[in-house]
């Protein structure tokens, strides 16, 4: 073997193996990496970026580390709508992917994998089928899109995001909590479907592992000492009809004392439970109105949030809470010693105490002389210290609504924001502050306002400009060559 | 300035050059000789460090070829068989990127350039596009190129190869002037080409390298030699072929009283020859010196060899 | 570095000097067109995810016709040998003409920013999402350009040479599509391969890390490849 061959052999032998060592560190390089990978969200609606709850709940599921399997079908094909629908599912399945490696999430077209599709018994196009274990969840298509405004402006949301998050709270459920409704006065019954029920409540929170239970503290004691359940999570009074029974008063207020949250929904010219006095709780006379409302209903004002971990999730979304019929309340100034309370819910600048008066056009004005003048608070929040008296162990929580109805059936699912706010309530109630978040956070398509008469001229602009330009330079560089 | 070493480059069973030994010195001008096909581009590419021998070893100012291409390459301009042009590019653009490629920028790189293009005769040349000219001015262009970097050594593979004859006349004169100061290789199949500008030679055919030397050396190579033509009447040829000094004499025909010689001499024998014919009373009507020509002693090299 | 720029203005030069930078820009342009025509009426919706997605593809079939002729071309014409005679690092003639064909696609996707505002006129586009879309077809060219490149420095005929580029390239697009083929942990194991799946986020408006890498990547492996082939004329 001559020197130059061995030269030439060593060069190429060595370039080779450079070329083949290069792709293995990309490759190496890859594997490495990925479980560093950074993700930054240029969208404005940062649509790609799984919610905090959402998130908070995968880590969960990692730790327990059983595997969650996701599969979303795809929509009947259609028009437009199944071209957003699949797109909006496949992109939530990819987010969910990425972002655990204990949930694994696929995108599944129904038409073409049936065999995917009998094995789960999935018969319905857009379901969505969530496993963990044994467990498993289905998500409908009315779980996960929802169609809002009219004509024109009729839009779809894409509700899947929320849809799955409480499906991962409904696998996750080994520690649920018991949440008791009081009854026996009137009060709202947490069975009952009816608009005055709190059935939709009891849904809700059993998403979130709490069980909703009826409280009736007379009859649930079979004639021993009546007292609050010790499994109680926190004990709701919602709209009672007659006043509560100094007995049953006193025992919510040692159950308030051992550390015991309650919840109270009062509504406007109704019976107002003497231990409000105990928190320095005043409910005025009148009902809170304003100028800014849902309309066409004049006893519908549109709360404003205030700065507090409840509402916190639903001003940045600003999703609106209904409510209708809202009593005003007061809370004491200065305030009790030991009670620290906070506005949950208020009027704008223009709202007011409506106390009577003439109604003009069938609604009612602010009339100085004798309504007050907002803003009126529509919902509070007590905490009380051991320097209250009221407490005997750590911090007693208390939330009193003006309004029973924004957590009936009749406007819980209709509003917007009620669901968050009702859920987010209990949790902040029972101490789960760091579970509050907004529950449903809905994405909507930017749509084109164009007409046939818009596209037909444009057209010619997108199809034909580019093209003619690039031709017309071209055809100038060439003739200006030309003879040279 | 080059030096090669039994260089051997093979193209996969088939030898193109074949143990292949000499070396230039600086300022030498010398004209590669071959039928085509005998490896001249081959052995012009390798010395370019665009092709790899396949053995041996080349050197060019020093620098092995192999080892330090970026050295060579610096140092060796070079024109490829057909001149490297981008037919959509004008000539002045051209050059501008050839002095960008050999690392000339702003100032330097358009004095280059315009010097480059006083140098093969382009000026008022810059604006025509490459594609249009004809053969004799791409050659220049290509040329151009080759010396824009004033390089020690020019190798040109056929440069006059399809040029008309004034235009080879012309490429001729620019040769033997930039022979004047650098190395210059110059490979051809026309042998007055060399005849006209390299004082030395080298004949290659089949992949070998056959002979190498000056014109004069090659000559004597031939199988005729020198010889010289004399017309002499008065003499017999044994006459002369008895006189000291010459070798041998031939008849080579009778013209009246005439005879044709062909004389043949270890040294020139014309002086000789004169004197002898004065001393003796002979007749003396022509006496000439023959070379044979470089035709002879290509086909004469070659075939005796191959 | 100063190569790569004398590189990357001669290609330049010679893209457009010539016809088929020009004819290139508008059959181009006129596919864009229709893309984006046909995306606003299918969807009616203010983004340029049809138009970014099928562009990507369709750049697989583009790109190499743009890059084919660079290595092809030259060696035809002979002035690969002035190119590889010169004085001038091989690298630096590789990520010249790379860097020039990325240079005529960034002119060819500057040609479509007609659509962004014609979105913007009728409707009110994400522009975080179209920003991220042109990057992800910015970064779509950078890498066929590499590997066009490398099919154009193996093969001397230049329709080969786009024909073998797209060969090279669909590879990587159907791998996304694997799924329905090949067991699921195959297909989970190869789709980090895949094209699709690493443009996906840059269509929703999602810069990724791995996205980035993997780009990076390619190209950098196709134009080390160019590199080492021309190369292995000096030791072959």
């Amino acid at each position: 073997m001559n020197r130059n061959l061995q030269r030439r052999l060593a060069t190429g032998s060595n370039a080779a193996l450079v070329a083949v060592i290069m792709v293995l560190i990309v490759v190496f390089g890859y594997v490495l990496l990925e479980p560093f990978r950074i993700r930054v969200d240029f969208s404005a609606t940062q649509s790609s970026r799984l919610m905090e709850d959402t998130q908070n709940k995968l880590r969960i599921l990692e730790k327990d580390a059983i595997p969650v399997k996701i599969t979303a079908f795809s929509a009947q094909e259609g028009k437009k709508e199944a071209y957003f629908k699949n797109r909006q599912l496949q992109d939530l399945v990819e987010e969910i992917d990425y972002a655990s490696s204990v949930v694994e999430a696929e995108f599944v077209d129904f038409d073409r994998e049936r065999l995917t599709a009998e094995n789960l018994g999935v018969t319905e196009y857009g379901t969505v089928v969530i496993q963990r274990g044994e467990q498993r969840v289905d998500l409908k298509d009315r779980d996960l899109f929802r169609h809002v405004g009219k004509g024109a402006d009729r839009a779809m949301e894409f509700l899947g995001e929320a849809s799955v998050n409480r499906a991962f709270s409904q696998l996750m459920a080994n520690n649920t909590r018991v949440v008791y409704a009081l009854v026996g006065h009137g009060e709202m019954n947490p069975e009952s479907r009816e608009p005055d029920g709190l059935s939709d409540l009891g849904k809700a929170l059993d998403q979130e592992h709490y069980e909703l239970k009826r409280l009736d503290l007379v009859r649930d004691a079979k004639g021993g000492v009546p007292q609050v359940p010790e499994d109680a999570a926190a004990v709701i009074v919602v709209r009672p009809r007659v006043q509560i029974p100094a007995l049953e008063q006193e025992l919510l207020l040692a159950y308030l004392s051992a550390g015991g949250p309650l919840l109270f929904a009062v509504d406007p010219g109704g019976v107002i439970p003497e231990i409000f006095g105990r928190f320095g709780v005043a409910v005025p006379e009148g009902m809170v109105l304003d100028k800014l409302l849902v309309f066409p209903f004049p006893d519908r004002p549109v709360p404003r949030y205030r700065n507090h971990p409840i509402t916190e999730a639903l001003a940045s979304e600003t999703l609106v809470t209904l409510v209708s019929g809202v009593a005003p309340l007061q809370a004491a100034v200065p305030p009790r010693e030991g009670i620290r309370s906070a506005t949950l819910l208020e009027t704008s600048r223009d709202g007011w105490i409506e106390r009577g008066g003439e109604l003009k056009g069938g609604n009612a004005l602010f009339q100085p002389e004798i309504d007050a003048a907002g803003p009126a608070t529509m919902a509070l929040t007590l905490e009380l210290g051991r320097d209250s008296g009221l407490v005997n162990r750590g911090q007693g929580r208390v939330i009193v609504l003006g309004d029973s109805d924004m957590l009936s059936n009749s406007l819980l699912t209709e509003g917007p924001g009620n669901l968050s706010f009702g859920v987010n309530a209990l949790r902040w109630l029972v101490g789960d502050d760091g579970r509050l978040s907004v529950s449903g956070r809905p994405s909507a398509v930017r749509k084109l306002a164009l007409t046939e008469e818009d596209l037909g001229q444009l057209r010619w602009v997108v199809i034909g400009l580019g093209p003619l330009l690039a031709m017309m330079v071209g055809a100038a560089v060439w003739s200006s060559r030309r003879g040279r | 300035m080059i030096d090669v070493q039994h260089l051997t480059k093979s193209y996969g069973p088939r030898l193109a050059v074949d143990d292949v030994s000499f070396s230039i010195g600086k300022g030498e001008v010398v004209g590669f000789l071959g039928p085509n096909g005998a490896g001249k581009t081959t052995t012009m590419r390798i010395l370019t460090g665009f092709l790899p021998a396949t053995g041996g070893d080349v050197k060019v100012a020093g620098f092995d070829v192999f080892d330090e291409p970026m050295q060579v390459k610096r140092r060796v301009g070079y024109l490829p068989e057909s001149p490297p042009l981008y037919p959509e590019l004008t000539v002045g653009t051209y050059l501008e990127f050839a002095a960008e490629l050999r690392g000339f920028y702003g100032k330097e790189r358009l004095k280059r350039v315009g010097r480059v293009m006083e140098q093969v005769g382009l000026v008022g040349w810059e604006g025509r596009v490459l594609g249009s000219l004809s053969k004799g001015y791409r050659q220049r262009v290509g040329l151009a190129q080759a010396l824009v970097h004033e390089p020690e050594v020019l190798i040109l593979d056929e440069p006059t190869s399809g040029l008309d004859p004034t235009q080879v006349m012309g490429m001729r004169e620019l040769m033997r002037e930039l022979a004047a100061t650098r190395t210059v290789i110059l490979s051809t199949h026309i042998l007055g080409e060399v005849e006209a500008i390299c004082p030395r030679a080298m004949l290659i055919a089949g992949g070998k390298l056959r002979a190498s030397g000056t014109i004069a050396e090659l000559r004597e190579q031939a199988p005729g030699g020198v010889w010289y033509y004399l017309e002499v009447a008065g003499a017999q040829d044994r006459e002369v072929g008895a006189l000291a000094g010459v070798q041998m004499v031939e008849p080579l025909g009778i013209d009246g009283d005439f005879a044709k010689l062909r004389v043949r001499a270890p040294a020139d024998p014309r002086e000789l020859l004169f004197r002898a014919a004065a001393a003796k009373g002979w007749r003396v009507r022509a006496l000439e010196q023959r070379l044979p020509s470089l035709e002879e002693a290509f086909i004469g090299i070659v075939g005796r060899e191959g | 570095m100063k190569f790569v720029f004398t590189m990357w203005k001669k290609e330049l030069r010679s893209y457009f000097v010539s016809p088929i930078a020009y004819v290139f820009l508008a059959a181009y342009l006129l596919i864009a067109g229709l893309f984006f025509y046909l995306g606003v009426t299918l969807t009616g919706e203010a983004s340029l995810r049809v138009l970014a997605g099928n562009l990507a593809i369709t750049q697989i079939f583009v790109l190499p016709m743009l890059t084919m002729r660079h290595f092809a071309e030259e060696r035809r014409q002979g002035t690969l040998e002035m190119l590889l005679t010169a004085p001038i690092p091989l690298w630096a003639i590789v990520v010249g003409k790379w860097a020039a064909s990325v240079t005529l696609c960034a002119i060819m996707f500057a040609g479509t920013l007609v659509f962004p505002a014609v979105l913007a006129y009728y409707g009110d586009p994400d522009w975080g999402v179209m920003l991220t879309s042109y990057l992800g077809l910015f970064a779509v060219a950078c890498a066929f350009c590499a590997a066009g490149l490398f099919s154009s420095s193996l093969l001397d005929d230049q329709m080969a040479a786009g024909l073998i580029g797209a060969v090279i390239l669909v590879p990587f697009w159907l791998v996304g599509r694997a799924e329905a083929l090949v067991p699921d942990e195959w297909a989970d194991r190869v789709r980090p391969l895949s094209l699709l799946y690493h443009l996906d986020s840059f269509n929703r408006g999602v810069l990724d890390s791995m996205d980035i890498y993997y780009f990076v990547a390619f190209t950098a492996v196709f134009l080390f490849l160019t590199f080492r082939s021309l190369e292995s004329r000096r030791w072959r």
